[in-house]
């Protein structure tokens, strides 16, 4: 039967070409590294679903071309996205410098207040690193990104990166700030809030009346 | 009456031997008190055939109610479980509501030990379950689980819908009143919700859900909902959803699974947003959510392709059904609440915009990588050498051992994921069949918003934006065009631009789409025996059958005509299928009998075409009009007809220009004249033609002008071809186009013209008349070879070897290709007519050059065969011939 869940979210994993989005994805899907990874052909999709905070939350990923001449194909997958995970590369500048284009994409295009993590992915490639974690982290800072270093080939902070991620979308939900209900919100309920739903207005007295007997 | 005597002699002889075996007489005291207690003991022990034989031929009460609770022996039976033997008393009258002293029926005895099958039983000898003992407690109070399996049983079926949902009740308030535990389990996990809904009996589930029932799966994870999806029951799960509104999501999400019949979860959906006016757009919008998110995981390259498409159809095709009920309340039609919002019906498409917006942006890109193809020729190799290269990455891929998970597809090319560099040609066929399948999805998702029979502009624009994409992808793939572009059916206007692609496609993919297409909008077209109603059913008198058939049909709808045909002739017995064939039969064999002057024959006597001067019958065209419907009639159905028409008049249906080579099936001196002004100049002949025929007509000679000032415009070198084609026109088209219409009139009715179109004159006559059954040993009889071959030369044993080897279908366009016609004439070969009277078929030898390809004469039924060096070359060159050139003649 269906796996049962109290939440969905929809992510996306976005950034540079060949930093590692797909492997990202992999790994915390598979738990392993994905060898002779291709480039990804328009969005791929992946889903998990895991535990954060005693609720079950289903991860809907779309996992996107890095490439630019899929890029208006991927953009039309970033509405509803309720967080998204910027991926760069630690060693290629390049794919730093580019983190504001995509940043100011996701913003834009999904939602002002999408939860992203800032990856900075190949954390194993220390030896050839050309962006410093300082940096990175102060411009996570001033953009109010959530930050981590990963690494798809060890696994390094993988999960960290998705749960967090959903943790801080769980808490927006929790304190009013995301409504779930909302259109285009990124959030579904699944049938697992069953047990602690909200029932249709004047049903729920009537209810406890007879639940106590 | 000595056979007799014999016979009750053995009676009395077996019933002693019985009495001495057993030790105690086989007859039954008179006196019911003893005779009660004579036969407890058995009922207990249910000794049924005991019981049976003592009961026959005896005057015992089977009512008779004794010891000190007043009891009937029916009540030791129930009580202790005696099946046989509580069914045996039930057959000789027992009271199945007969109450003892503490006012239990037999009912309430079998209830309280459990005694299932003895309920079961009781019920179907209708024992009331209303009854109440002195405590004031039915029977049904003391296992509620028993009764609601008692309900599940086959054998209860005859009870009706209503008795059970009654019962049911009953037995749920007893328990609920008498405190029991509602959500208590059976032993497989089943809550008495389970089984309310397991058998869509709302009012149950509304008591038990509104006194607080939980919502629980069985021990296998099923659900009360999914229980009432597959039962297909609405109400049932209004109820729920009322009660527990996250089910709402959880119904939604159902259509992303394939185990659920589609028909239920859409009724169910059905029902379900007619309740409210909030339901309507909620269910709506919640599946154009679900539809996007799986379209978009389609258009995933990993995903997998089969099931994601059909899941995304299907999601979407329950949308448009939902969508087109529309809005439980008519008067907020078009502008309804959707979160306390005014918004427009259509809002409810939003989501979908989503995918729509990728679909678009996955085109321009492959527009573009199109481009840079087209600019860039040097990086696109040859179809061979992408083939091979293709193969060598998979053979790659497969020995790495780590090959991703990619689903397998039609195309093989669509399999092999790129190395390292993604090139565009790549990116097309690999996506080219989930592009397809989404564009499917959005033609639906147009049309339903669009009255019958228009095509929304949205989705015109869309594919003349995306035309060379599209293009691209049918010429690559053809098979898209069968599996997904349906739309092209139901808009002409974007079928011409396929058009091309589609006719090159095999005859019978077409046959299967044309059929599928037409027989789309019946409900149970796949419903072999339908019931007939009386009243639809074609009472045809044979010995008027044309004047009955034509009064029949006119009297019945055409939706019912769709529907199914049931003939029967008067005062026969005989109905069905078989009846329909032969109605077809000899009622079309009886539409070109010459007394009713609507058809000719042809030259070769073995077509029809419309006779021009049908107006002597004057009541002609609603004839034509009838004969049209016939023939559409019998296409919708399947059935074959005994017409033969002329090639020109298939034409005439298809709705294609006839040409001057026509012309011979009605008059082949008169289409060798034209040849023969076609393949000479004429400049010098002095023939003095104008633009301009004389015509009979009845007697009198009129000259009629081929075009405007016709007579006084000479007909020269230059322009003699539009001259012959005017004059084809006129004899075969202009003299008989109110014919022509009349007919189209009738038969359009049942076979719309753009769904015709699929086919070209050769397979339309195919499809209405079938399969010609060719007799080679007839064809081999009445052969003749000229210039230089005979039956003894090697070539011609080829031949015919090679004629025996091929399908019927095959030797049919064999046929086709030489005499022009697909029949073998009435009476076989020796009757096979040409140009000027009786032609058999001829072979005659020319000389082999390489590639060189078989031709034909038609006029004089000749097939001119090169010499080929061998049997294998012979076989190869013909089907080549017969693939190709069956059509599109040149005379050679």
């Amino acid at each position: 039967m269906s796996e049962t869940y109290d939440f969905l979210f929809k992510f996306l994993v976005i950034g540079s070409a060949g930093t590692g989005k797909s492997c990202l994805l992999h790994q915390f899907i598979e738990n392993k590294f994905k060898q002779d990874s291709n480039h990804t052909i328009g969005v791929e999709f992946g889903s998990r679903v895991v535990n954060v905070g005693g609720k079950t939350v289903k991860l809907q990923i779309w996992d996107t071309a890095g490439q630019e001449r899929f890029r208006s194909v991927t953009r039309s997958y970033y509405r509803g996205a309720a967080g998204a995970l910027l991926v760069y590369d630690i060693t290629s500048r390049e794919t730093y410098n580019a983190l504001t284009n995509w940043l100011t994409d996701a913003r834009t295009l999904a939602s002002p207040n999408i939860a992203i993590i800032l990856c900075g992915n190949k954390k194993d490639l220390d030896a050839d690193r050309e962006v410093t974690f300082l940096e990175a982290s102060r411009f996570a800072q001033e953009n109010d990104l959530m930050f981590l270093e990963t690494s798809a080939l060890t696994g390094e902070n993988v999960e960290e990166g998705f749960l967090k991620c959903a943790r801080t979308i769980l808490n927006k939900i929790d304190s009013g700030e995301l409504d779930p209900e909302r259109m285009g919100s990124g959030i579904q309920y699944g049938d697992a809030s069953l047990r602690q739903l909200r029932q249709p207005r004047g049903t729920t007295t009537q209810n406890k009346q007879h639940c106590s007997c | 009456m000595m056979e007799r005597a014999m016979e009750q002699l053995n009676v009395q002889l077996s019933r002693l031997t019985r009495s001495l075996r057993r030790a105690r007489t086989v007859e039954l005291p008179e006196d019911n008190e003893t005779a009660v207690y004579t036969l407890m003991p058995m009922v207990m022990a249910d000794q049924h055939r005991s019981v049976s034989e003592l009961l026959l031929n005896s005057k015992f009460d089977v009512n008779y109610a004794f010891g000190r609770v007043k009891r009937s022996l029916l009540h030791i039976a129930a009580n202790c479980g005696s099946v046989e033997c509580l069914v045996l008393l039930l057959k000789r009258g027992a009271n199945p509501n007969y109450q003892d002293i503490s006012g239990c029926t037999p009912l309430h005895l079998a209830a309280r030990n459990g005694q299932k099958k003895c309920m079961g039983k009781l019920l179907e000898y209708n024992a009331d379950v209303n009854i109440c003992n002195n405590e004031g407690l039915t029977a049904l109070k003391y296992d509620y689980f028993l009764v609601s399996l008692l309900l599940c049983d086959s054998k209860l079926n005859n009870f009706g819908v209503w008795t059970k949902q009654n019962i049911m009740l009953q037995t749920v308030l007893c328990l609920l009143d008498s405190g029991a535990d509602i959500n208590r389990p059976n032993v497989s996990g089943a809550t008495p919700l389970y089984f309310a809904c397991s058998h869509g009996q709302r009012d149950t589930a509304q008591i038990l859900l509104s006194r607080g029932a939980k919502y629980l799966a069985d021990k296998n994870g099923i659900t009360p909902l999914d229980l009432c999806v597959q039962g297909g029951y609405g109400e049932t799960c209004e109820i729920l959803i009322q009660h527990h509104g996250r089910l709402f999501q959880t119904l939604i999400q159902m259509t992303q699974n394939d185990e659920i019949k589609e028909s239920m979860l859409r009724q169910v959906l059905e029902h379900v947003s007619q309740q409210s006016d909030g339901h309507y757009p909620r269910i709506l919008t919640s599946l154009a959510e679900v539809a996007t998110t799986n379209g978009h995981k389609l258009l995933s390259l990993s995903s997998s392709f089969d099931a994601q498409m059909k899941s995304l159809l299907r999601i979407v095709r329950i949308f448009c059904h939902v969508f087109c009920l529309g809005p439980s309340s008519p008067n907020s039609g078009n502008d309804m609440c959707y979160n306390g919002n005014k918004t427009p019906r259509s809002q409810v498409f939003k989501p979908l915009e989503l995918l729509w917006h990728s679909l678009d942006e996955w085109l321009v890109l492959i527009s573009t990588e199109l481009d840079r193809n087209r600019k860039n020729p040097s990086s696109s190799s040859s179809g061979s050498e992408i083939a091979s290269l293709l193969l060598k990455q998979c053979e790659a891929t497969d020995n790495s051992g780590s090959a991703p998970k990619i689903p397998s597809l039609m195309d093989p090319q669509i399999v092999i994921e790129t190395e390292v560099y993604a090139d565009g040609e790549d990116v097309i066929s690999m996506t080219a069949n989930r592009l397809s399948a989404v564009i499917q999805a959005f033609y639906m998702c147009c049309s339903c918003q669009m009255p019958q029979g228009m095509t929304s502009p949205r989705f015109i624009e869309f594919v003349c934006k995306h035309d060379n994409v599209l293009k691209c992808f049918v010429t690559r793939n053809p098979r898209i065009i069968f599996n997904h572009f349906h739309f092209l059916l139901e808009c002409p206007e974007l079928m011409s631009r396929f058009m091309h692609i589609i006719k090159g496609q095999p005859f019978k993919d077409r046959c299967e789409w044309f059929y599928e297409h037409l027989l789309a909008g019946q409900p149970d077209s796949d419903m072999v025996h339908r019931p007939v109603n009386e009243n639809d059913i074609l009472l045809i008198h044979r010995d008027s059958i044309f004047r009955s058939s034509c009064e029949m049909v006119s009297k019945s709808t055409n939706e019912k005509l769709k529907q199914g045909i049931a003939v029967r002739f008067h005062g026969e017995e005989g109905m069905g299928q078989g009846v329909v064939r032969e109605w077809f039969d000899i009622l079309s064999n009886e539409i070109i009998n010459p007394d009713y002057a609507l058809f000719t024959q042809s030259a070769d006597g073995t077509t029809f075409q419309p006779n021009s001067n049908s107006s002597v019958n004057p009541d002609h065209l609603n004839y034509f009009r009838f004969a049209g419907q016939i023939l559409g009639l019998a296409l919708y159905h399947r059935q074959l007809v005994n017409i033969y028409f002329t090639r020109s008049f298939y034409k005439h249906i298809l709705g294609i220009p006839v040409s001057y080579q026509d012309v011979s099936s009605i008059d082949p001196e008169y289409a060798k004249n034209l040849q023969w002004i076609l393949d000479n100049d004429i400049s010098d002949l002095g023939l003095e033609l104008t633009f301009s025929v004389e015509t009979d007509v009845f007697g009198a000679m009129e000259e009629v002008p081929l075009k405007p000032g016709g007579t006084s415009i000479l007909v020269t070198q230059d322009n003699k071809a539009e001259y012959v084609q005017l004059v084809t026109e006129l004899r075969m088209t202009r003299a008989i186009q109110p014919q022509i219409n009349a007919f189209l009139q009738g038969f359009h009715t049942f076979i719309p013209p753009s769904l015709i179109q699929l086919f070209d004159e050769y397979e339309l006559e195919l499809l209405l008349s079938g399969m010609p059954e060719i007799d080679v040993q007839d064809w081999v009889r009445n052969t003749e070879y000229t210039s230089g071959y005979d039956t003894q030369e090697p070539i011609i044993q080829w031949f015919w070897e090679v004629v025996k080897s091929l399908t019927q279908e095959e030797r049919v366009l064999l046929l086709q290709f030489v005499t022009g016609s697909s029949r073998v004439p009435h009476g076989g070969f020796a009757f096979l007519m040409g140009g000027s009277g009786l032609q058999k078929f001829t072979v005659a030898a020319v000389a082999f050059t390489s590639n060189l390809l078989p031709t034909s004469s038609t006029c004089i039924n000749m097939l001119k065969l090169p010499e080929y060096p061998s049997q294998e070359v012979l076989r190869d060159r013909l089907l080549v011939a017969l693939h190709c050139g069956s059509y599109g003649y040149t005379m050679a």
